[in-house]
């Protein structure tokens, strides 16, 4: 029942901030967030073994098509339940961090919020595949109007550009989906989507071209989302375009959606297919770190160096998924947490700068520190745990993520063979150096330096809240508790760790096996090949 | 051939490993190394945000540092010949049975963990360390007290922030107990210091230093990294205790190119921490930063945490020996090169921070060589010289409103008050060109001696050209000292004070900080500014200054006890506690045995006398020598150095010497050229064709598909009945030529 009231209580606040009047919209919605962090948290507590691979709880819920085996079953692992957790967080600190952002057309923006907050939960919380697809269309809905009504100048095509991209791109998950089902369907004689099921059925009896198949299917919609570097291109324009809680949902929740997807229905779904396209995910993924950084690098704009920053992270999340052992996808599950905490820091700090100078422009900003000192600190912090700065967040993700990678050897010392090799690691370490100094010049040119006056004075008066000069108690009471779990996560991740490791292992008992089978048949077509030459040649 | 002939010819005892360490957990008081620091860092943020404008963060940062020092000694006396390992809590630590597919693995359980905790490998090498960089800590945080004090307010905090973090970051490099624990002191470290490098923030110059150094740190981090998960990678662990245990076994040699790779990732590390070779353009321009950060952490601490890296890990290196070789050169090579450097400077911090890079090239030509005795006394004697000469230069600073020009500044020891400060600057001068009999000559010998007694033609020249550097270091040393505390008595006052504009920034980020900034500009100028109008008086060091710089001074002449203790015969307690360790130089002894050659190696002499005695003489000759000419030049007869440099630029065949030296022989430059430039033009590049050749022509030229065959089909919709019946005519005609066609074809056949 708590994962049910959690999955309401946002609809809940959504249609009681349509009936009540305007100027109570964002306190409602404030209550609203604090009720489902408050039940995300008491859900935590009751969450009974952290030990165990199954969801929690394990009641079957209501089928929606009972013909085709579609159930609203919603359900907890360890690493859904971090999903949960960071997504009630940035929530309930985007929607403060609206109070004086949005002043317009207050009760549909925050409606939307808490129906976005829904759908993203309904995503992270699902068992059935289709109530999945449901979760992770639906969010595309509320984002686009947030994008579109209350975006910068050019939210139009950002938003419609957003919507098409992902939305065409989800599209090949639900065939690839479906196919499977039905594969299962004909094989067993009756309809489930639960995802379980349809993993504990794909990944054994589908051939090694359908798994292949099956995954690149999947991996397009995730692709897309997450987004790897040559998809990505609706990110930094939807990025700059929405406003500051917008993006910080789309970094800490609607991004997380890819990779939570490709962790739960994509690496166990198809393991033949994940062992034989993992070298060439891998290689996208280091191309966009590295890509991503340079073009961070020349950037004008904040909030856009901060978007494209984010694709060079996801590139750094992915390898560590694709180093296949529990090591890299540990860590890339805790980059997934650290991202959205950290990004979604920088995202809110950047707004409250965007909300007192109107500019994101770096030319214009400069020596904050001398006007903004609380402002600059945290400024400081967070990049720093967006650089990796041991200590923080930032580096268990990066760290554990590359480590995986090192070690993902065909004999690798971790037990756990894989595909990757140092190689791969020594050009994605480049990605550390690149990201220090995108990260460190964007700090250079607006916090230290001389104070610049930007062509906007600080007035504030264009929303009729006159903003103090420096952070006021309520931004940095948003920023606190941001802080404080960048540092937790940072110091003290083992019980992160601990809780995650049973799905963990879960999602690639099948692998050991599949990518030793995957490297056999290779190596036997090179043998075969090198024969059939040796044959020719005397 | 190399190591059988050191071993032979050193008194080293034989080899018997590395001690095993054993856990010690009634230790666990050692935490207090993290937990002070920790402690005054909290409490100056927490008196930043109460713009207390007291010394409060000095005493606060000063009696914790001492504190540390006095738990370093604590833990002295209570450590012997074993390593101790004090497990504090749990960091990175998880684990998971290895999978074992196939079936010739079948069965096999292995238990695979990375563990990387929270927890101090103390011994007499950690102990070595820590002993002068809590001791020095103290004396220069209670010297910044006084030296900072116009900053008081939130810079003021903000500064000893800095200062906290750093010795926080500095005892978890140290005392870790695992690579990735060191890497966060390492990094640690790094951000302490790009704070410190821009502390004076509204200067551009400040700023672009702190990148610089905080990026080429980063590129060296990058190599160490890569060098923790190849040694994850190939041992299985990363934790000091394990993996010297897997390496007192025989290398089992399987063949791969990891092991070898280990000692060149973990070095590129090292190079960047302590500026040497490519990567030492960073440090000359961390001078940006407030002089006791100069003292501190660019001279006498953070920077040799590159050799502490190598000495620690040092039987990775002499697994592969030809690695300690590319050490020895690059060490080599940075001494001379920074030494030629600083030969032409002007700036007396910027002397005195190429004579650092230079310093510490020796120390990474002792390792190279094998004598990882000699690394670490030059360490311990250089950071007491060296942490005097930039005090005292701070002092200079202080007092002369931020002038550092050497040629603006004679005959400060006749001045009242200045005393203290110009016999301190001897003696920093008189260690830092290894004057016989002073402990630097002592570290230096070692060092130089272990390059002759390798006795190959590369360490032979490496050894040359450690003495003929030893002589350049000799004179531009001294050229300071000649040109500012001896002569007469002149000097006019530099613009600004400590070198920023910023003394006056305390109160800033208060609401109207900036009114009253203006309020004080007068105010200040009025104080310093006087000296511009001619009756500048300089203002002395106070006790705050003049005390850490006389115990620095002092703790320069005691650090020679070691050496004197050698010498009257007894027992050398520097030695002990280095060999004591990791980092005995008889950990590369496996390498030696079996190879018969080890009996037959005679000694190498040097000039025909034993190379001990060869360092002692030829050293002392090249200081002396070195000293002379620096007094000829700059104060027996000051015109003939610019007679001599205005000569030198005369001749076509010579002008290059002076340019070269006097611009660094443009490395910035060339960098630029070769890295900044290209990856510059790459990124913009990049991000062109992302705008426009991803986003613009595959994403929107996709996207314009359906509405362009929107647009071809959408006449025929006009809705206009000619165009309909247009439409259903050609359509029609279309189908009578088609069965027509299909007629002929049909017929042609039959």
């Amino acid at each position: 029942m708590t994962l049910w009231a959690l999955l309401l209580a946002p609809l809940a606040t959504a249609a009681a901030i349509c009936l009540a009047p305007a100027r109570t919209a964002k306190w409602i919605a404030t209550v609203g967030a604090c009720t489902a962090t408050a039940i995300a948290v008491l859900a935590a507590l009751q969450f009974p073994h952290w030990t165990s691979e199954t969801f929690w709880p394990d009641e079957r819920g209501p089928e929606i098509f009972e013909s085709l085996g579609v159930t609203f079953e919603l359900g907890l692992d360890g690493v859904s339940m971090l999903m949960v957790l960071m997504t009630v967080l940035l929530v309930v600190v985007s929607v403060i961090g609206s109070f004086t952002a949005v002043t317009t057309r207050e009760r549909e923006y925050y409606a939307w919020f808490m129906v976005l907050e829904s759908c993203v939960l309904l995503a992270f919380m699902a068992r059935d595949a289709v109530l999945f697809y449901l979760g992770y269309e639906f969010t595309l809905i509320p984002m686009y109007f947030l994008i579109a009504i209350w975006g910068g100048p050019d939210r139009r095509p950002a938003a419609i550009k957003f919507f098409i991209f992902t939305f065409l791109a989800s599209v090949v998950m639900l065939v690839g989906i479906v196919y499977v089902a039905s594969r299962r369907a004909e094989h067993v004689g009756s309809w489930s989507f639960l995802i379980p099921d349809l993993i504990s059925y794909a990944s054994t009896q589908l051939t090694a071209q359908e798994q292949f198949w099956t995954f690149l299917a999947l991996m397009i919609a995730f692709a897309v989302k997450t987004p790897f570097f040559p998809v990505h291109s609706w990110l930094p324009l939807a990025h700059d375009q929405a406003p500051t809680a917008g993006s910080v949902i789309l970094a800490g929740a609607l991004l997380k959606l890819g990779t939570y997807g490709a962790f739960r229905i994509g690496l166990p779904m198809a393991p033949l297919g994940g062992a034989e396209l993992s070298q060439f995910f891998a290689v996208i993924a280091i191309l966009g770190i590295i890509a991503a950084a340079m073009i961070c690098w020349v950037q004008k704009d904040v909030k856009k160096l901060v978007a494209y920053s984010s694709v060079s992270h996801m590139g750094m999340l992915m390898l560590g998924m694709f180093a296949l052992n529990p090591i890299g996808v540990q860590g890339s599950l805790i980059y997934f947490v650290n991202h959205g905490l950290s990004t979604g820091g920088l995202f809110l700090l950047i707004g409250m700068i965007y909300e007192r100078h109107h500019t994101k422009d770096m030319d214009q900003l400069g020596g904050l520190a001398r006007t903004m000192p609380v402002w600059s600190s945290f400024m400081i912090f967070f990049t720093l745990s967006s650089v990796g700065l041991p200590g923080l967040n930032g580096f268990i993700g990066e760290v554990l993520c590359l480590w995986g990678c090192f070690t993902s050897e065909h004999d690798a010392v971790s037990g756990y063979p894989g595909m990757l090799g140092p190689w791969f690691g020594i050009i994605a370490i480049v990605g550390l150096i690149l990201g220090a100094l995108y990260m460190l010049r964007m700090v250079g040119a607006i916090v230290w330096g001389t104070p610049k006056e930007p062509h906007h004075p600080h007035d504030g008066g264009d929303h009729g809240t006159r903003l103090p000069r420096d952070m006021s108690p309520r931004e940095i009471g948003i920023m606190l508790p941001l802080a404080a779990c960048c540092l937790l996560i940072g110091l003290y991740p083992k019980p992160i760790l601990e809780s995650m490791d049973p799905a963990v292992r879960a999602a690639l008992v099948r692998y050991p096996d599949a990518v030793e089978k995957v490297l056999a048949e290779r190596s036997e077509a090179e043998a075969a090949e090198a024969s059939a030459q040796g044959t020719v040649t005397p | 051939m190399t190591l059988p002939a050191l071993l032979a010819s050193a008194e080293i005892p034989p080899f018997q490993g590395v001690h095993a360490a054993t856990s010690a957990p009634e230790l666990s008081w050692s935490g207090l190394l993290l937990l002070l620091p920790l402690a005054s860092m909290v409490l100056c943020a927490l008196m930043a945000m109460s713009r207390t404008r007291t010394k409060l963060p000095a005493i606060v940062t000063s009696v914790s540092f001492l504190g540390m020092f006095v738990t370093v000694l604590g833990l002295a006396f209570r450590v012997g010949d074993t390593p101790v390992v004090v497990h504090l809590f749990e960091w990175i630590n998880f684990g998971w049975t290895a999978a074992t597919p196939g079936p010739e693995r079948a069965g096999e359980e292995l238990w695979r963990s990375i563990t990387a905790n929270v927890g101090f490998y103390v011994d007499s090498l950690t102990i070595f360390w820590m002993l002068f960089v809590t001791g020095l800590g103290t004396l220069i945080a209670v010297y910044a007290s006084e030296y900072m004090e116009q900053d008081r307010g939130v810079s003021y905090s903000r500064f000893f922030f800095g200062m906290s973090l750093f010795l926080l970051s500095m005892s978890a490099l140290v005392m870790a107990d695992n690579l990735v624990l060191l890497y966060l002191g390492w990094e640690g470290v790094g951000l302490a210091s790009y704070l410190l490098i821009g502390y004076y923030y509204k200067k551009p110059a400040a700023v672009a230093a702190a990148k610089k150094a905080f990026i080429m740190n980063r590129i060296g981090d990058a190599g160490l990294a890569l060098g923790i998960f190849l040694t994850w990678v190939n041992y299985g662990t990363v934790e000091y205790a394990p993996l010297f245990a897997a390496l007192s076994d025989p290398p089992s040699g399987s063949g791969s190119w990891i092991p070898a790779a280990i000692p060149f990732c973990l070095m590129l590390g090292a190079f960047g921490k302590s500026a040497q070779g490519p990567l030492f353009t960073w440090l000359p321009d961390a001078m940006e930063g407030p002089t006791p950060v100069s003292a501190l952490i660019h001279a006498a601490t953070m920077v040799t945490a590159g050799v502490y890296l190598i000495a620690r890990t040092f039987p990775l290196f002499a697994a592969h020996p030809d690695s300690l070789e590319v050490v020895a050169w690059i060490g080599g090579g940075t001494a001379f090169l920074a030494a030629t450097i600083a030969l032409a400077q002007h700036d007396i911090k910027r002397v005195f921070a190429y004579s650092t890079l230079s310093q510490l090239g020796y120390m990474f030509l002792g390792l190279g060589a094998v004598s990882t005795f000699g690394a670490a006394y030059h360490v311990f004697t250089h950071a007491f010289f060296k942490a005097a000469l930039f005090l005292t230069a701070g002092a200079v600073m202080h007092g002369f409103a931020g002038q550092l020009d050497l040629r603006k500044l004679s005959g400060l020891r006749h001045l009242p008050g200045w005393k203290i400060v110009s016999w301190a600057m001897f003696v920093g001068c008189l260690w830092l060109s290894a004057f016989p009999f002073t402990s630097a000559n002592f570290s230096k010998d070692a060092i130089l001696e272990a390059a002759f007694i390798m006795d190959t033609p590369s360490y032979r020249f490496l050894g040359w050209l450690g003495l003929f550097t030893a002589a350049l270091t000799a004179y531009y040393s001294f050229r300071v000292w000649f040109r500012v505390c001896c002569g007469p008595v002149s000097y006019s006052p530099g613009e600004e004070d400590h070198g920023s504009d910023d003394h006056h920034g305390h109160d800033h980020g208060s609401p109207g900080g900036a009114v009253r900034d203006h309020a004080h500009e007068p105010a200040t100028s009025a104080h310093h500014g006087d000296g511009h109008g001619g009756g500048f008086h300089p203002h002395a060091p106070r006790l705050a200054m003049n005390l850490p710089i006389i115990l620095i001074a002092l703790g320069a002449v005691l650090s020679g006890i070691p050496a004197y203790q050698k010498l009257a015969g007894g027992e050398n307690w520097a030695q002990q506690m280095v060999l004591h360790s990791s980092a005995y130089q008889g950990s590369a002894m496996p390498l030696a045995h079996g190879d018969a050659a080890v009996e037959h190696v005679a000694h190498p002499t040097v000039l025909g006398m034993n190379p001990h005695l060869a360092m002692m003489v030829i050293g002392g000759v090249a200081g002396v020598l070195g000293i002379a000419i620096a007094w000829w030049f700059h104060l027996a007869n000051r015109q003939a150095a610019a007679n001599l440099r205005s000569s030198l630029l005369a001749s076509p065949a010579t002008r290059w010497l002076p340019i070269l030296l006097e611009r660094k022989w443009f490395v910035d430059e060339i960098y630029h050229a070769i890295f900044g430039v290209p990856a510059w033009i790459a990124s913009h590049l990049l991000h062109w064709f992302d705008r426009h050749v991803i986003d613009g022509l595959l994403v929107n030229g996709v996207g314009r598909i359906p509405p362009f065959l929107g647009r071809v089909f959408q006449p025929l919709y006009s809705g206009r009945l000619q165009g309909y019946a247009v439409t259903m005519s050609i359509s029609v005609g279309v189908i009578l030529l088609w069965a027509l066609w299909a007629w002929i074809v049909g017929e042609a056949p039959r």
